[in-house]
């Protein structure tokens, strides 16, 4: 796909110059030196193998190697010290599945994947749209946008857990005194409320980056002739730019489901702890919680393994079912 | 371009290996015993204290302390280093991970390690309720360190401006006093929920007033141990907690907030936790406090409480002269003069009659009386099968559940009895999930 676009791109590009997405500028310049050729083709394969090697041993290290032992664990039930092993066939799973806090979990995570990354495209959306029409202080605007990503998760999952602390925190007493009787102790709601704004705010940074470029690629021409036509600024996001910038909204969705699934772990352990009673503990936290706290290996390694299951499930059908949809030619 | 790579690389890997070979050589002329510790804070500078206080009284080991996150943080990071042979030489375990360390496999009894290395260690010394609970068969599995047990700390000026002296040795009246702060408007707060309620409120609730917490004396008797806390007064305390709670008496702390600062800022009038709090409480509390030992339910026997802490064990797969260090550092640990500075400095018992009698003697006490109550506390009442402590293996996991389904009595999702019977319930799984790996030990 890159390689046949970027030509395609080549091609006609000059004429016209449109500003370019950012990997599409990449996969164009990769091309240049090897005129005529494949943009992935090197004369000398050592080169080849070099380059590609460092990117084959992180996947060996951090997805072969702990992928065969999840696997080779999620069939055994272990002492934690490896002292004895017992097989047990599929009782880890059958545990699981008939295990009615694992269903709950399930739901939770499905919920707050879902919520979390339409929150996150809608607000970053908005604000990369607002960044278009910022005239004075555009620098200030972005850079004030991009700082929560600079923040580590614990960090900031510590601040939004004393923040809305119901005994010490401020913001909490402010909601308290506006009449909401807001507990995450208590009420699971809010605890599940308050690990969604605080994995969106994490997070929102990361898709508006990529809107903002995908907004400012759309071609100059095409806007004025809009413009022309009569179409308002809110019509042309919405006629023009946003299906134009389809393809990055399409990356964004999927990269949005992998970090709800899998990385608002750190956000969850200092924000609720999976509390109370569950209501935030995500499949992936529970991985944590069982694997590393309780030790159960066993369950933690089948837990891994439905949850890359899934993983690879999901992107596949985003990948069947709406990249479909997407046109990247510009 | 590859060549200056490779340069540079090179060069990296030597300067690597000299700053190696450097450290290497400073730390020849002393043996490295490793010792893998989960207590921080305050307990944390006591822990270096200690440490640097034995490196300094010998010149043939050093003891290199590096805290490794809390007790189940520090057990994973142990279980990991173990499966690929880097394990330290000493590691702190909290009570509750007693039985997956006992039979891991990974440790040397620690009474067979000092008589190998010729050191003498009375282990009848030990006060009862600490030697009752590290003593298997007769034999001690590893030596008893930091014991506490928890206690009820009051603020004494919201005590007095609500017109009470001391808090009531029973929950029923415990209970009058707390909604009596909160009326007289003496305190927004009356009681902080602490972290380890299960610990505390639930555990230790249950060994005072004598109610059995598991079959086969609370898994003393064997592996084929089985909850039964679902049928005894413990339902009662939880509804009475979750009345509080409801009432606005018991707050819980939640994240981002330690439930003892709560306590100490003056924000809570109470709140029943670990005697270990001594240090913090003495060093941030900026009002008249106190402490009581832990109340009963009225009209019954009363019975000694049970210990939380932790103990050093020492781990396998070491060489005779880590073992020799690691010996040598034990019995530095268990002198009755170590025992005494240790718990002065901490609020931790003292775990050796020697040390106890000696801080009476010296009338540490007089000066000092809540530094008395957890041993009074733990030695209330002739011990009987439901008091003496409790042994289920994979512990955590059982009190990890336990915890959750609390905590759903909290959020309203389920009444005490139903909470406490899938907690129950669960926890019996991970018992025979337990006894099928370890069938026979």
């Amino acid at each position: 796909m890159p390689a046949s676009d970027a030509i395609m791109i080549r091609n006609e590009g000059a004429a016209t110059r449109p500003r370019l997405p950012l990997r599409r500028s990449l996969s164009s310049l990769v091309g240049t030196s090897e005129a005529g050729l494949k943009a992935s083709h090197f004369r000398r394969p050592w080169l080849a193998a070099g380059l590609l090697a460092p990117q084959l041993l992180i996947l060996l290290f951090f997805f072969f190697i702990p992928t065969w032992k999840a696997l080779s664990l999620a069939f055994v039930q272990v002492d934690p010290f490896g002292g004895t092993m017992i097989f047990v066939g599929l009782e880890n799973f059958t545990t699981l599945f008939s295990s009615p806090e694992y269903r709950d979990s399930a739901i939770l995570t499905l919920w707050f994947t879902v919520v979390q990354c339409i929150a996150t495209l809608v607000i970053a959306g908005l604000l990369a749209f607002a960044t278009d029409n910022v005239m004075r202080g555009r620098a200030i605007y972005k850079g004030v946008i991009l700082l929560p990503y600079a923040i580590a998760p614990a960090i900031s999952g510590v601040l939004w857990a004393f923040l809305f602390n119901p005994t010490v925190g401020p913001l909490a007493q402010m909601l308290h005194e506006i009449g909401f009787a807001w507990d995450p102790n208590r009420r699971p709601f809010d605890a599940l409320l308050l690990v969604s704004v605080a994995a969106v705010w994490k997070h929102v940074c990361y898709d508006y980056i990529f809107l903002v470029a995908a907004f400012l690629a759309v071609p100059a021409s095409v806007m004025e002739a809009a413009a022309i036509d009569g179409a308002r600024p809110v019509r042309r996001f919405f006629t023009v730019t946003l299906p134009m910038a389809a393809p990055t909204i399409f990356f964004l969705i999927v990269m949005n489901f992998v970090y709800g699934l899998f990385e608002t772990f750190g956000i969850i352990d200092t924000v609720t702890h999976g509390g109370p009673a569950g209501s935030t503990n995500t499949l992936v936290y529970k991985v944590y919680q069982d694997g590393f706290r309780q030790l159960d290996l066993g369950s933690s390694a089948a837990q891994s393994v439905i949850l890359m299951a899934i993983a690879v499930l999901f992107t596949f059908l985003q990948f069947r079912a709406v990249e479909r949809k997407v046109n990247y030619q510009v | 371009m590859a060549s200056t790579y490779v340069k540079s690389i090179t060069g990296l890997l030597a300067a690597g290996a000299l700053l190696m070979g450097a450290t290497g050589a400073t730390a020849a002329d002393r043996v490295k015993i490793e010792w893998w510790y989960a207590i921080s804070g305050k307990l944390g500078d006591t822990v270096q204290k200690l440490i640097s206080d034995f490196n300094k009284s010998q010149d043939k080991y050093e003891v290199v302390g590096t805290f490794k996150g809390n007790y189940e943080e520090t057990m994973a990071a142990m279980v990991a280093a173990y499966r690929v042979n880097q394990q330290p030489a000493i590691l702190q375990s909290a009570e509750r991970g007693f039985m997956t360390m006992l039979n891991s496999g990974a440790v040397i009894p620690v009474d067979q390690l000092m008589a190998k290395q010729g050191y003498k260690i009375d282990w009848s010394d030990f006060v009862k309720p600490v030697a009752g609970f590290y003593i298997v068969n007769g034999k001690p599995a590893a030596l008893p360190f930091n014991s506490s047990t928890p206690i009820l700390w009051y603020n004494a000026d919201a005590f007095n401006a609500a017109g009470f002296d001391a808090p009531s040795d029973t929950w029923q009246g415990l209970e009058k006093q707390l909604y009596a702060l909160k009326e007289k408007k003496v305190t927004d707060c009356p009681m902080a929920l602490p972290g380890d309620f299960q610990w505390s409120l639930i555990e230790n609730y249950s060994a005072i007033n004598n109610y059995p917490f598991a079959t086969k004396a609370n898994g003393y008797g064997g592996l084929d141990t089985e909850f039964v806390y679902n049928k005894t007064g413990v339902v009662g305390q939880v509804a009475r907690l979750k009345k509080w709670v409801d009432d606005g008496v018991l707050k819980i702390a939640g994240q981002g907030v330690a439930p003892i600062s709560l306590f100490t800022s003056g924000t809570c009038a109470t709140i029943i936790n670990s005697t270990a709090s001594h240090s913090g409480v003495e060093a941030d509390a900026k009002f008249k406090w106190s402490a009581a030992v832990m109340p009963h339910e009225e009209g019954v026997d009363v019975k000694n409480g049970t210990i939380g802490g932790a103990s050093l064990w020492a781990v396998k797969g070491k060489s005779e002269e880590v073992q020799a260090g690691v010996a040598a550092f034990f019995n530095f640990v268990a002198q009755p003069a170590t025992q005494e500075w240790w718990s002065k400095a901490t609020g931790y018992v003292p775990v050796t009659n020697a040390a106890y009698q000696k801080m009476k003697t010296d009338g540490y006490f007089k000066d000092h009386p809540t530094r008395e109550i957890a041993i009074e506390q733990l030695s209330r009442g002739e011990p009987t099968d439901n008091s003496r402590g409790f042994r289920f293996g994979n512990h955590n996991q059982s009190t990890a559940i336990l915890i959750e389904e609390i905590q759903a009595v909290w959020t309203g999702k389920k009444t005490p009895q139903e909470a406490l019977d899938s907690s129950v319930k669960r926890g019996n799984e991970i018992l025979r999930q337990y006894e099928k790996l370890h069938a026979g030990k």
